[in-house]
Parts: C-alpha cells; sequence; structure tokens
C-alpha cells in the first residue's frame, strides 16, 4: 500500500506470515457424548511423560511412584494434576439450594478462601498435599505438576519442592531481519457500547493506515507490518439475547455494532494485514478454542485477502518470530481462582506450567477434546500477549535456556485509547495512546 | 411404607424361607409390649462347632493380625485384679433366661431371668454385666375382706392353671410369692391414702402375660366366687421394669464397687470386662459432672454392595455381596480411625483406606464377622441397613451355608435373630421392617431416623445429604454395580470408592445432626434404653416416667383394655378465623410459651386429681378445692392432691431452665452438645405428656384430661383475642385500634395498626405483660416476634418476614406453602419461593406479576428446563396391585416393556413429566420418563402443569394481593403464544421427509442455509444462532465439570445417574442440546 506524498513515497514494509492455529480449530471433533477427563488424561499423560525426563537431572536420587504407590515416610517423586478444593468456587448447584439467601450474593472477584487446599490427582487415585511450598493461592485446578515430598502419619503428602517444568524450548529468534518493523496489538474495542468512542477508534485507523500525522509519523506507520485485534470487538446489547423471541427490529439492532466494525476493518484492511480473534463478548462460541468470527459477519473487509478471521487462542509466526496470546480469558480466570502480583505474573505462570489455560475446562469453558489438549506450550513463543486487560504491562522473560519472550497486556482499547506497538527487530514495545478532547 | 426408601436399598420381598434362629413374628404396635424369653442354650452353637470356628480364624491368620491392630485398649492391671470399681455408661439392657447364680443367690434354683447390661467405661473398655436376682412382677388390687390364706389359695389356684397354660416349661415354681402392699391406684382423686394391693412375682418374664391372661379372665376362688381382676403395671417390659426399680435411665454411669462383682467363670460374651452382680449392688449415678459425659463408644458405619442381575433388585437368594465397607469413629472425635472396605475379587489400593480383598464370597462375609468382633462397636449405624443391609448379611450367609457368619452380637456363639416387624403409630404412620437383634449393640438406622425427625421429599441418601450436608452424593445406578465388579482391579476400586463414600455419609449426618447426643440425652430424660426411642413409638417415653414417677408415690398405674374408638374423639385446638390478606403493617406475634403443659401445671390435670361424676356427687367436695373446665371436668385443686403429670411436667420445664442456663456457661463443644441434646429432649417430652392422655390406642389414655386442656387452651386464645381488642383501641389512648388477625393454637397475631416495628415490639410487650397478668401461673404470654409485611393465606398457610430486632429481619417464614411438598415438581417450589421472595423482601409486586408471567410464558413456550418439570413417586408394588391406575405405575410398565434392565422396580422412585397425548387421553396415560423425552423431542403438556401444578398455590399467593388474580395471572396476553416440539419418534414422523429449510425464514430451501429473502440478514441471523451456541456450551461446561467435583475425579468419567440430583437431566439436555447447536453453527460453514 502507499500513501500519496507530495514530496516522498512511503513503502509499507512486509512480512511472512505462516498461521500456526491449525490446533486450536475444530473441524471434525463433535459432541458425541465425551467428558471432560479425557482432556485431563491426556495432559496428565504429555505432562507426566516431560516431567519425568526431568527428574534425573534434577533429583536423581528419588524414585518416582504413583498415588497409590505411596509409602508413608519414604521421599519420593510423585506426578499428577491438581485439583484445588475451593469453598467459595460458584457452583451450578446454588441455583437449586433449598433457601435462598435474604442478602442478594455479592459476586466477588476472586473466590479464594483460606480453608482453600490443594490435592493432586492421577489416575490411580488422590492425596491430600500439605506443607509450606505449595502455596494453595498461586495454583490452581488442572496443572501437572512434579511434587517431591512424602506421605504423613495422618495420608497426607507433604510437599518438599515442586518440579516445574520451566519455559518450553523456543526455536531461534531469527537474526537476519534487523530493521524496525511494527505490529500492532489492540483489544477491546467494544464497537456498540458505550464506553466506545468512535473518534479515538478513527484516529487508530487512520494512525495505522497512515493518514495521521506528518511525514515523520507517517513513516513510522510505514513501518507496521500487522495489526492483531484480540478479541472484544464489539459489544451485543445482552439484554436481546435472553430467549425470547426478538422482533425483526431487534434482530437488526443485534447487528448493527458488526457493521460499524465491519467499516473500520475495511479501512485496515486495505492497507496492512490484519488479525482478528474473538473474544468474550464477541458473536462467537463461548468455549475455548473460540472459533473464527465467521466471515459473513464482516462482507466489507472479508474481501480483502489481507484480512484474516482467526482462533482464540492465536498463534503464528511473522518473518520467524513466533507470537501466541489470547483474548484474556485464560488470564482473567487465573485471577478470579488464585492470586499474583500482577497479570504478567499470570502470563509468566501459563508459560511454565506450559499450559495456556490451565483452568480449562474445570473454570474456563474447553471444549471436550478427546485425545489433545490444544493449550499445552510445547514450543515457547517469542511474544506471547493477554487480550482484554485493565492495563498496560509489559515485561521480558528469560528462560533457563535462553529463551526470550516479550510478554504483553494488552488493555482494553475502549476504555483506556492505548494500543500497543510491537517492534520486531528487538521485541521491545511502546504504546499508542490515542486521546480525544471528548474525555476532557 | 410409601415412596420413601433409598434408590438401590429397599425393603426385600418377604422371604418365607426359614429364618437363622427360630422367632415368632410379632407386631410391634405403639400400644403393645412383649417380652421375648430368650434362653441362653438354645441361642448358642454346640461346642466343637466352636472350635471348627476357632480353627477357621487362625487358617487366616494375617487378615487377624490386620483385624486385631484395631481392638480395644487393654485392660490395666487394676481391672484385671479386681481391684478397682466399674463404672460404665451403658447403652443397651436386655435379658436372657438362664440358671439361678449358685453363689450370688443360693436360695434359688431352676431357671431365672438374668439381666445383662452392656456398655463402655470411660477407658474404652466393654463390659457386660449379668446382673442377678432380679424378678418379674406385677400387682392386681385386693379383694375387699382377702386374709393371708386367702391369698395363699390364690397362690395354689394361679399355680396350677399356670401350669396348664405353659405345660412345656421347666420351672420348678411359676408363681414365686404373692405379697399384700399398700398402694394406690393413679386413676381418679381418692380422699383415702391407700389400698391393699398384692403383688405376683412370677418366675420368668413372659409368665407375666399368662398370668395375666388369666386373671383377666377370672379365676374362681373359694369364699369369693369367680373373680376377674384388674392387673396394674402388667405391661411394663422385663428390662424396663428393672430400670426403674433401680434408678437406671438410658445411658446413664453404672457402677459396681469393688468386691461386689466377681468374674463370671465361664464367659459367655465377648466383652473385655464380663461379671456377675446382684442387682441390688448396683450404684446408678446422676446425670451430673463426670456423669453427664459420653464415654468412647465404637460407632461404626457400614455399607454394603451387591451384585444384582440385569432387571432385579439384588436378592439374597441369588445375588452375592461384593463389597462391604466400614467406617468406625470413637465417640467424640472428629475422624474415623478405621476405614477400610472388604472386596470380592482384587481391587486397586485407595488412599488412606485399607483394602482387603478376598477371593470368594464366603472369606469376604467371614472377614466381615471378625472385623465386628475385634473393632467391637457399640453402636452400628447406616443408611437402611435394618431393612437392607444387616438382612441381606444374613439371609446371603444363609444361602451360602456359612453357619457361622451370624454371630455378631457381642454373645458368645450366639446368632443373630430376624424378624419380620409392623411398626404402627399414629404420629408415624405403619411401616414394615426387619428386626435385626444383634445383643449388646446398639442399631442406628440413619434412615429411620430421617423418616421420625424430619419430613423430607425425598429420603435418598443423596437428596438427604444434599438437604444436610449441601453436598450431592454420586449415585451409581444398580445396573451398572455388576459391570463395575465383573471389570478389573480398577474397576473394582472405583466401587470401593463409591461404597466407603455411602458408609462415610451416615457418620457425617450422625455428626451433623447431633444425634448420639441428642438421642442419649432423650433416653437419659424419659429413662427408656436407647434402642427404644426408634423402634418403638412416643408413648413408651411418657410410660417410663409416669412409671418412675408413681413408684415414688406408691401409685400404680392400670392396664386397662384399649377402649379404642369407643371413647371417641374430643375438640381440638382452636384457630381463630384468618383474616386473609396482605399486610404491609408489622403484626406481633403472642405466643403462649409451652402452652399444654402450663395449662396441666395451672390446672392441675391429672389421672390422679380427676373426680369422677359419681364422686362429685358423692364426696361434696368443697367447691374452692376444684376446678371445673370449660369441657366439664371436675379435677381438684393442687392443695388437695397435686398431681403427678404436673409434677413431671415442672420437673421437666425446671430441668430445661437448668440445662439452658448451664448451656450458656457450657465452653467445651462436647459439653454443650450434651446440654444442648438435653434440653431439646426435655422440651419434647414436655410436649409428648398431652399426646399420651390423648392417644386413645395408648396406654393410659384419659380423654377427660386432653379435652379439657384443649379446652382451656381454645378458652385462652379467645380470651387474649377479647383483651387485646378491649384495651388497645383509640379509646383508651392508643393511636390504633388493634385487631387479631388470626389465632393458632397458641398463638396469636395481632395488628396494632403502628407501621414501626419498634413501635410494635413495644407494644407487644406490654400486650403479653398485661395479658399475662390475667392467667393462673405459670401460664404465660411472651412477645417473642413481629411478622412485617406479613401474607396470611388461610388457616395455616402464612408467610412473612420474621424480626426479633427492630433493626434487621431475620429470616423469611413460611409454613404451610408449597415449598417443600414432596409430590410437586421443582418449578412450584421455585416458583413460590422466588415470587415470596420479591413480595416481601423485594416487595416488589410488579415484580413479582411479571416474573410470574414470563415463567409461564416460557412453559407455554416449551423453553422450560425438563428437570424443573419431574415429577417423583415412590413405586410401593406392582401394577396389578394399585386399585386406581396411577401415572408412575403405568410409566414404570411401560418402562419394563421397553428395557427390563433399567426399569423401576418395587421400592425405587420414578421420576416421570406429563407430555402432550391424544385428545381425552387419562391423566395416568400421559406420564412419561424424562430421558425418553429429551432423546425423543416429545412435547410436554405445559396446560397440564399451568392447571394442576402451578395455577392453585400461586392463586392462594396472590389472591389476597391481586383483585384478579387469575384472570391477571393465569389468563393474560402472555398465555398466547405458545410453542410445541415436534417429537422424533411419532408415527407419522417416520413418513415425513426432512427437508432444509431457511434459518431465517424456515422457508424450504434445497441447499445451503438462508433463502434468498434473507440473503441480506446473515450477519443477525448468524449473531443469534452463535449466541444460543454459547449458552448452551456455557451451561455444558458447568454442569460437566460440578458433575467432575461431585464424583471427586478429574481423570475418571462421570457415571453417575443420580435422578433425584437436580442437574442430572439438565446435563443429559445439554449434551443432546450441544450435539444439536453444533449441527445448526456448521451449517454457517459456507
Amino acid at each position: 500500500m502507499e500513501i500519496d506524498g507530495e514530496k516522498t513515497i512511503l513503502e509499507r514494509k512486509q512480512s511472512t506470515y505462516l498461521s500456526l492455529d491449525e490446533k486450536f480449530e475444530i473441524r471434525k471433533e463433535t459432541y458425541g457424548g465425551q467428558q471432560y477427563s479425557q482432556i485431563y488424561f491426556t495432559r496428565l499423560h504429555l505432562m507426566r511423560t516431560l516431567l519425568y525426563s526431568l527428574v534425573p537431572n534434577l533429583k536423581p536420587h528419588l524414585p518416582v511412584c504413583k498415588i497409590l504407590g505411596l509409602e508413608k515416610g519414604k521421599e519420593c517423586i510423585i506426578v499428577g494434576t491438581l485439583y484445588k478444593h475451593m469453598k467459595l468456587k460458584p457452583s451450578i448447584l446454588d441455583e437449586y439450594s433449598k433457601t435462598r439467601s435474604v442478602t442478594p450474593l455479592v459476586k466477588p472477584h476472586n473466590f479464594m478462601h483460606l480453608d482453600d487446599h490443594l490435592i493432586l490427582e492421577d489416575e490411580s487415585g488422590r492425596v491430600k498435599l500439605g506443607g509450606t511450598m505449595l502455596l494453595p493461592s498461586s495454583y490452581i485446578t488442572g496443572i501437572v505438576v512434579a511434587l517431591h515430598g512424602m506421605e504423613t502419619e495422618a495420608g497426607d503428602f507433604f510437599v518438599q519442592d515442586v518440579l516445574d517444568a520451566g519455559l518450553a524450548p523456543q526455536i531461534e529468534f531469527p537474526l537476519e531481519s534487523r530493521e524496525d518493523k511494527y505490529v500492532v496489538l489492540v483489544s477491546g474495542l467494544s464497537v456498540g457500547s458505550s464506553a466506545s468512542n468512535p473518534l479515538q477508534f478513527q484516529l487508530l485507523v487512520d494512525h495505522i493506515t497512515g493518514h495521521l500525522g506528518d511525514e515523520k509519523e507517517q513513516a513510522i506507520a510505514a513501518q507496521i507490518v500487522h495489526v492483531i485485534i484480540a478479541g472484544s470487538s464489539v459489544e451485543i446489547p445482552r439484554g436481546l439475547l435472553n430467549g425470547q423471541n426478538l422482533a425483526s427490529k431487534d434482530q437488526s439492532r443485534l447487528s448493527e455494532p458488526i457493521k460499524e466494525l465491519d467499516i473500520m476493518l475495511t479501512q485496515i484492511a486495505a492497507s496492512v494485514p490484519l488479525d482478528i480473534m474473538p473474544g468474550p463478548n464477541d458473536p462467537a462460541n463461548y468455549s475455548l478454542p473460540q472459533q473464527p468470527l465467521n466471515r459473513c459477519l464482516f462482507p466489507g473487509s472479508a474481501a480483502y485477502n489481507t484480512f484474516r478471521s482467526c482462533t482464540n487462542p492465536h498463534c503464528f509466526e511473522l518473518d520467524n518470530i513466533r507470537f501466541l496470546g489470547t483474548s484474556g480469558q485464560n488470564i482473567d480466570d487465573l485471577q478470579k481462582y488464585s492470586e499474583a502480583k500482577d497479570k504478567l505474573e499470570f502470563m509468566e505462570r501459563t508459560l511454565r506450567w506450559r499450559n495456556l489455560g490451565p483452568t480449562a475446562p474445570n473454570t474456563l469453558g474447553c471444549y471436550p477434546f478427546i485425545d489433545r489438549d490444544p493449550f499445552l506450550i510445547d514450543s515457547c513463543p517469542h511474544v506471547y500477549f493477554a487480550g482484554n486487560q485493565d492495563k498496560y504491562e509489559t515485561s521480558l522473560l528469560k528462560g533457563t535456556e535462553g529463551q526470550l519472550v516479550r510478554l504483553i497486556c494488552i488493555p482494553k482499547f475502549s476504555k483506556t485509547g492505548v494500543a500497543v506497538a510491537f517492534n520486531m527487530r528487538n521485541l521491545e514495545c511502546h504504546t499508542l495512546s490515542f486521546g480525544t478532547q471528548f474525555d476532557l | 411404607m410409601s415412596n420413601n426408601g433409598s434408590a438401590r436399598k429397599r425393603q426385600l420381598p418377604p422371604t418365607k424361607s426359614q429364618q437363622p434362629t427360630p422367632s415368632k413374628v410379632q407386631a410391634l404396635g405403639e400400644e403393645e409390649f412383649f417380652d421375648e424369653d430368650v434362653f441362653l442354650d438354645e441361642t448358642l452353637i454346640p461346642e466343637n462347632d466352636e472350635s471348627l470356628i476357632l480353627r477357621d480364624i487362625e487358617e487366616r491368620q494375617a487378615l487377624a493380625s490386620c483385624l486385631s491392630q484395631w481392638a480395644r485398649p487393654p485392660l490395666s492391671p487394676a481391672y484385671v485384679s479386681q481391684t478397682q470399681s466399674i463404672i460404665f455408661q451403658q447403652l443397651d439392657i436386655d435379658y436372657v433366661i438362664g440358671d439361678s447364680h449358685r453363689e450370688l443367690l443360693p436360695n434359688s434354683f431352676g431357671p431365672a431371668a438374668i439381666i445383662r447390661i452392656f456398655g463402655v467405661t470411660r477407658e474404652g473398655h466393654s463390659v457386660c454385666c449379668n446382673a442377678h436376682g432380679f424378678e418379674p412382677y406385677f400387682y392386681i388390687s385386693c379383694l375387699p375382706g382377702m386374709g393371708p390364706d386367702d391369698i395363699s389359695r390364690l397362690h395354689k389356684i394361679l399355680e396350677v392353671r399356670m401350669r396348664e397354660s405353659n405345660k412345656n416349661s421347666k420351672v420348678p415354681q411359676f408363681v414365686r410369692r404373692i405379697e399384700m402392699v399398700q398402694k394406690r391406684s393413679i386413676m381418679y382423686y381418692q380422699q383415702q391414702k391407700s389400698q391393699p394391693f398384692l403383688k405376683i412375682v412370677v418366675a420368668l418374664p413372659t409368665m407375666v402375660a399368662s398370668c395375666r391372661g388369666i386373671l383377666d379372665r377370672g379365676i374362681q376362688i373359694d369364699g369369693f366366687g369367680m373373680k376377674s381382676f384388674v392387673t396394674y403395671e402388667s405391661n411394663v417390659l422385663f428390662a424396663l421394669r428393672f430400670m426403674i426399680d433401680c434408678n437406671i435411665v438410658g445411658g446413664n454411669w453404672i457402677e459396681v464397687p469393688v468386691g461386689k462383682y466377681r468374674k463370671t467363670t465361664k464367659l459367655l460374651s465377648y466383652c473385655q470386662l464380663e461379671f456377675d452382680c446382684l442387682y441390688s449392688e448396683l450404684v446408678s449415678h446422676c446425670l451430673e459432672g463426670e456423669f453427664s459425659k459420653m464415654a468412647p463408644f465404637r460407632i461404626l458405619s457400614f455399607d454394603i454392595e451387591c451384585a444384582g442381575r440385569k432387571g432385579h433388585f439384588p436378592e439374597p437368594t441369588h445375588d452375592p455381596v461384593i463389597q462391604v465397607a466400614n467406617i468406625v469413629t470413637l465417640q467424640g472425635e472428629n475422624q474415623p480411625f478405621i476405614r477400610n472396605v472388604m472386596t470380592l475379587n482384587s481391587c486397586s489400593p485407595i488412599v488412606g483406606v485399607d483394602v482387603m480383598s478376598f477371593d470368594t464370597e464366603r472369606e469376604v462375609l467371614l472377614a466381615w464377622r471378625d472385623l465386628i468382633r475385634e473393632v467391637d462397636p457399640d453402636i452400628i449405624i447406616g443408611y437402611n441397613i435394618c431393612k437392607f443391609d444387616l438382612p441381606y448379611l444374613i439371609e446371603r450367609a444363609q444361602t451360602l451355608g456359612i453357619a457361622e457368619f451370624p454371630m455378631l452380637g457381642r454373645i458368645r456363639n450366639s446368632r443373630v435373630r430376624v424378624k419380620d416387624a409392623t411398626f404402627s403409630s399414629r404420629q408415624y404412620g405403619t411401616r414394615e421392617s426387619k428386626e435385626v437383634t444383634v445383643e449388646g449393640r446398639v442399631q442406628f438406622d440413619l434412615l429411620q431416623a430421617m423418616l421420625r425427625d424430619y419430613k423430607l421429599s425425598s429420603y435418598s441418601l443423596n437428596s438427604v445429604s444434599a438437604h444436610f450436608l449441601s453436598e450431592q452424593k454420586e449415585d451409581v445406578h444398580h445396573s451398572i454395580i455388576s459391570d463395575l465388579q465383573n471389570g478389573n482391579s480398577e474397576t473394582r476400586r472405583r466401587l470401593a470408592v463409591y461404597c466407603l463414600k455411602d458408609a462415610y455419609l451416615p457418620q457425617r449426618l450422625l455428626d451433623k445432626l447431633m444425634y448420639i447426643f441428642n438421642y442419649v440425652e432423650m433416653a437419659r430424660v424419659t429413662g427408656v434404653p436407647i434402642s427404644f426411642l426408634l423402634s418403638r413409638g412416643q408413648s413408651i417415653k411418657v410410660l417410663s416416667q409416669l412409671l418412675r414417677k408413681a413408684k415414688q408415690k406408691d401409685l400404680v398405674i392400670p392396664n386397662v383394655k384399649q377402649a379404642g374408638s369407643e371413647q371417641g374423639t374430643y375438640e381440638g385446638a382452636t384457630v381463630l378465623e384468618p383474616r386473609a390478606g396482605f399486610y404491609e403493617k408489622p403484626i406481633a406475634t403472642l405466643d403462649f410459651a409451652s402452652l399444654y403443659p402450663s395449662i396441666m401445671m395451672a390446672y392441675n390435670l391429672c389421672y390422679s386429681s380427676l373426680v369422677t361424676p359419681e364422686d362429685v356427687r358423692r364426696l361434696n367436695l368443697p367447691p374452692e378445692c376444684v376446678n371445673k373446665t370449660p369441657s366439664g371436668e371436675i379435677f381438684v385443686k393442687s392443695s388437695l392432691q397435686k398431681g403427678i403429670l404436673p409434677e413431671i411436667l415442672e420437673e421437666l420445664l425446671t430441668a430445661r431452665k437448668r440445662a439452658k442456663a448451664d448451656l450458656k456457661e457450657a465452653k467445651d463443644p462436647l459439653e454443650k452438645a450434651v446440654l444442648d441434646g438435653r434440653q431439646l429432649a426435655l422440651k419434647i417430652s414436655a410436649n409428648s405428656v398431652y399426646g399420651f392422655t390423648g392417644a386413645t390406642v395408648g396406654q393410659l389414655p384419659c380423654l377427660e384430661i386432653s379435652s379439657s386442656v384443649t379446652s382451656y387452651g381454645r378458652q385462652m386464645i379467645e380470651h387474649t383475642k377479647k383483651l387485646v381488642e378491649d384495651k388497645f383501641t383509640i379509646l383508651g389512648g392508643y393511636e390504633h385500634n388493634a385487631e387479631v388477625i388470626y389465632g393458632d393454637t397458641d398463638s396469636v397475631m395481632v395488628q396494632f395498626g403502628v407501621p414501626s416495628v419498634e413501635e410494635v415490639m413495644k407494644l407487644g410487650r406490654e400486650a403479653a405483660e398485661y395479658i399475662s397478668g390475667t392467667f393462673i401461673k405459670p401460664i404465660k404470654l411472651e412477645f417473642e416476634k413481629v411478622y412485617y409485611p406479613y401474607l396470611l393465606i388461610s388457616k395455616k398457610r402464612y408467610a412473612g418476614l420474621f424480626w426479633t430486632n427492630p433493626e434487621k429481619f431475620d429470616k423469611m417464614d413460611t409454613k404451610g406453602i408449597e415449598t417443600v411438598r414432596r409430590d410437586n415438581c421443582l418449578l412450584v417450589k421455585n416458583l413460590v419461593n422466588e415470587c415470596l421472595h420479591k413480595l416481601l423482601i423485594d416487595r416488589d409486586i410488579p415484580g413479582a406479576v411479571q416474573y410470574v408471567k414470563n415463567t409461564i410464558s416460557d412453559l407455554l413456550m416449551n423453553r422450560m428446563d425438563l428437570s424443573l418439570l419431574v415429577i417423583t413417586k415412590g413405586l410401593t408394588k406392582t401394577g396389578d396391585d394399585y386399585e386406581v391406575k396411577a401415572a408412575h405405575v403405568e410409566l414404570a410398565e411401560r418402562m419394563r416393556k421397553r428395557d427390563a434392565a433399567t426399569a423401576p422396580n418395587v421400592g425405587d422412585r420414578v421420576p416421570y413429566v406429563i407430555i402432550k397425548a391424544a385428545k381425552g387421553a387419562k391423566a395416568y396415560e400421559k406420564s412419561e420418563d424424562p430421558i425418553y423425552v429429551l432423546e425423543n423431542n416429545i412435547p410436554i403438556d405445559p396446560q397440564y402443569y399451568l392447571e394442576n401444578q402451578i395455577s392453585k398455590p400461586l392463586l392462594r399467593i396472590f389472591e389476597p394481593i391481586l383483585k384478579n388474580a387469575s384472570k391477571e395471572l393465569l389468563h393474560g396476553s402472555h398465555t398466547r403464544s405458545i410453542s410445541i416440539s415436534t417429537p422424533s419418534n411419532s408415527g407419522i414422523m417416520k413418513f415425513a421427509k426432512k427437508q432444509l429449510s431457511c434459518i431465517g425464514c424456515k422457508a424450504l430451501i434445497s441447499k445451503g442455509t438462508l433463502c434468498s429473502h434473507c440473503k441480506g440478514r446473515e450477519a443477525d441471523l448468524y449473531c443469534k444462532t452463535v449466541s444460543q451456541v454459547a449458552a448452551v456450551e456455557e451451561l455444558f461446561q458447568n454442569l460437566w465439570v460440578q458433575c467432575q467435583e461431585c464424583q471427586g475425579s478429574l481423570h475418571q468419567d462421570v457415571l453417575c445417574t443420580s435422578r433425584d440430583c437436580p442437574i442430572f437431566y439438565r446435563r443429559k439436555k445439554a449434551q443432546k442440546d450441544m450435539a444439536e447447536a453444533q449441527k445448526q453453527l456448521d451449517r454457517w460453514d459456507f
């Protein structure tokens, strides 16, 4: 794409794109009565093989046991899936509780309680975990860990050490392209919500397409090679979708925000490659992995081959730099059921646990896979992002084997007016803030 | 028994086969008590058999060593050398017939009743105390003019007659002696202090009844002619007689001083301490200080699993016992100290549980018997064990020919006895049950306790634990159990985990509901053995107290023949006609505290103070000494003769006050539990005295008393109403005229007209004090609570917010409203609850109306969650036995035709929904299995639910509030649009050809998704479809995750098929909806 300037013509930079979304796609799978046990089983099986291979290096002197093989007072390593027993965890059975509580339930943003405790489970059985090494507050149901410890008289397992899988191996960071190329990441556009400001969005679009600012700014815009929209692009008036039949007038109201979005996206797609991921508020399915937004929603932009509707989570490579990210549900869910100093720490944990969405299917909606767990991270990305966060945060994570990962929390654009620009040359990133006078 | 058995366990079909030991079938009615003489030597098995069993045990050394680690603590040297008094808490008292003890009773010979007291010492040793020398007896009134010679003549005649009617007995002397004593009958006021009575002492307890029969029918005595006698206290069970005479109450502590007991030479029991003593040497301790505590009983909770054949409920003659899970807890501790499971064939280990696997069923059963013997539990609990588990084990052992199995009691080589028993009582209805007597161990079946103490919509272990422990229990359908057993050690482990949970839940219920404390205290207060509390009705408790009191006063209680219904009924409590309505001003409630007991105390109502009409004329009592009750009876005042019922009541209520005061002081949680149990027991006992006098088929009915009580009660309610309405008036200087809007039995609801809760509370207190002053003590009117707002529907039906302090209401209180009716579907309950919530708490009448309209519209539009529509009824007999065709019975028949393996059997609960059927179909033809309905898209009949289920309860609530409730709610515009799903299996559909239709407008199209007209609305329509899919997905996830949580495993598939669980159908439906939703979504992939 080019921009007609009077003096110079700025050429937009290009990059090679490789989609790795295949594992997040649900194609032939059907709901045929399968349950969630299979996904746990697969996860345990794959992770156990991995963890077993680590034991000889980390704790060569210890035997490896199954939960049933535990003997009182004998130190060993056990591998299993964690289950966190949570007192406050909401249950669908509460709907049927015999007496409605008089005071309405205040929904806490976090369901932790001091009485929460961890249990380790493998296919043979369960054992309650004790000791101070493993804090219930930082762990959640669904991750596979290796524990060093022993069974106590009471039948609990006293944990002395936790063996992390650590960051997965990483493909080599490409050295050849040493020029500034930017990827713009934005999420939470929430077109159609009261919080969204059309002008702000327009400014973003104009910036990306190079219709804004002086030459210098346009030169920077020309370095944008890709745009990622990480979820919650529209907000559909939920009130209309209460299962009652809709009047046709209401029906068209339903898709108005999408039409508006399509217009904006068409402008972007006309100038730069664009990936759109579904998120919590989009017209997409609920369970992760969310499937690409249907192209029929975007009659305008879908005509461009630069427009890609992707899955959530989304994985791809740009010039051999690997990106992995979600629209934020996985991280938000962790925040509800565990705690950390910031969102980046949650993101870091998922990488160390090698699972993008460990709380799926327990608290995070998930498709009941039969023979695979698409959330396992077998290769560490260079960029790892989570959409729809409250504020922009970023850090560079270094792995023990020299892995470098840029973690990015993408803030909600409708709330903050902030998009993130990521430089592929040096893994650095900065924000693009768009203010309008209406905000004053 | 009606529809209240657990889903998997029920009454076995009565077997006519021979029982392990000969026993007679008898009715255990409320009204009649029988002693049953058990002869010691008859129950024992021959000696050589015993050595055979012992050898058998040696062969299984490994098991024995495993079991021995759970044995009771060893005796201290002081116990071994008999230099210590033995103090123990007794739990069970029975008697056995054996030879008189030669050393203790040198003057007696021949067979005699030996009282056996089983108990536990503070250290946890088991005790069996054989008390000798107590003899059965009863009284008759002495004929006037009878001298010592006449008595000895009577003795001889009686002895002859007894010998005639007990030919087989080898007793040397039937009637031991006849003594003349000075006593007085409890019945009617009498001026003279006492009269001569004859105390007839017989050899064996059963002879009391046979002797009574002879005297009832009359005997010929020289000089007196043919005389029949009224007997006194001839219907008191021997063990109870002993307890009363020795001042022993159920569950108290007994001391046998050092030197007064001797070790039994030939041990008869497995108890650690077994000894003989004279009954008169026993010291019964009062329930104070140390002696109010509980000994560390061993409580065994167990559950068995049987491998049934497909389509049949397990029968002991065919189906093996495959697992037995045991949990043993020491009373007072939080965690069980033994957890084990015995399995047939291998079973993978379970963390924290001893898994014992055996190759044959015989070994499993014998291992369980050895466990019982080694662990020596004092109390055996479980869910439905009395009717299912215990009889099953015993009958199974019999089928397998294991003669040595049923020795589960504490008596060596004595087999347990199984009896069929019918328990009938006015309060609890008639129930058939099996009675398994396990000597020395108390059985406590949680199912029986639940049936007795709580009114629940379902009594399956699943729903009971959901109710009390707020957790759902996984329910494995019995048709799967055999498959799990026939799998591998992993699947059997799965079953074992399930079985263990079933064994653990009764223990948790026992703890949660404080059953041990409450029942032991009840036994202590009423003075009956603990085992009576579950197996017998209310009246024995009152009778026990009456007998104890009568004994102190030298009164005797006549054994009156059942008057039956001849005595007729009497007028019950009064209900002031309610002024139905929705009251938006606070309503004060004035309650009489313990009204009936207070009346009996205030007016000295008792058997012994009642004056017969003849006596009224004859005695010419001064009017200031008598009360004439509003029902016309005459009772003397306490100045003349204090009644013993008022005395019992006074003691009970004082004791309750003391217990409550102590409860406030108490700090130790166990002590608190004891005291709380006690005050509760005292309250219940005080309230049951009135009922005892009114039970026409009871022990000692006296309708003069009960009708007087209710007549005074009525008078008081009227009196209160009058006083309130006279005093609290504008004329009397108050702001408004007070109005009594409703009154029932012992409470009066007053609207003072003041809008503030605080003001009303002040007025309420004032009124209570003022009116109490006009009554005779201890009758007292109390002000307790305010209802605000208050919805009064009709007699005994109301709802309101309950305030005890002016700042904040305590709760929502409802009575008689369909919130817990068992034969309603969940929709009714939810709807009523939600409406009341909106009306009373949110004060939002339009909101409630809208909610009802939405729900009805959802129902008509087929958007209702099916699980809300399921109605459940118990199948008590097969279709042919029902006289009237019932929906659930018809359905069970139909299901049997479809698939016999999974169809409900007798005793199961049958869930069904009402479906749309052909016009004119009978109601019973319209029932259908919910699962079948889900799978085949069968339309439900919304009209049925509207008319037969929700309309009545709704109108009841809304009629006081809305003018045209029926029109507004049930016939508004929201009822106009209806939608009915098309069944996928009906006849006509087999011929229909399915064709693609446009998702937007349902027009037929040949391919694609949308018709040409709808093409432009793709985005709209897609949004709609995908949002539906998202909703189903979310539900799917929530439901399945919840079920995983309940089953307690992430890596295993959910097997549960509990139809009592509210989400079972939703889960099934979500699975089906999901598949369908995905298909819909796939159509958009073009």
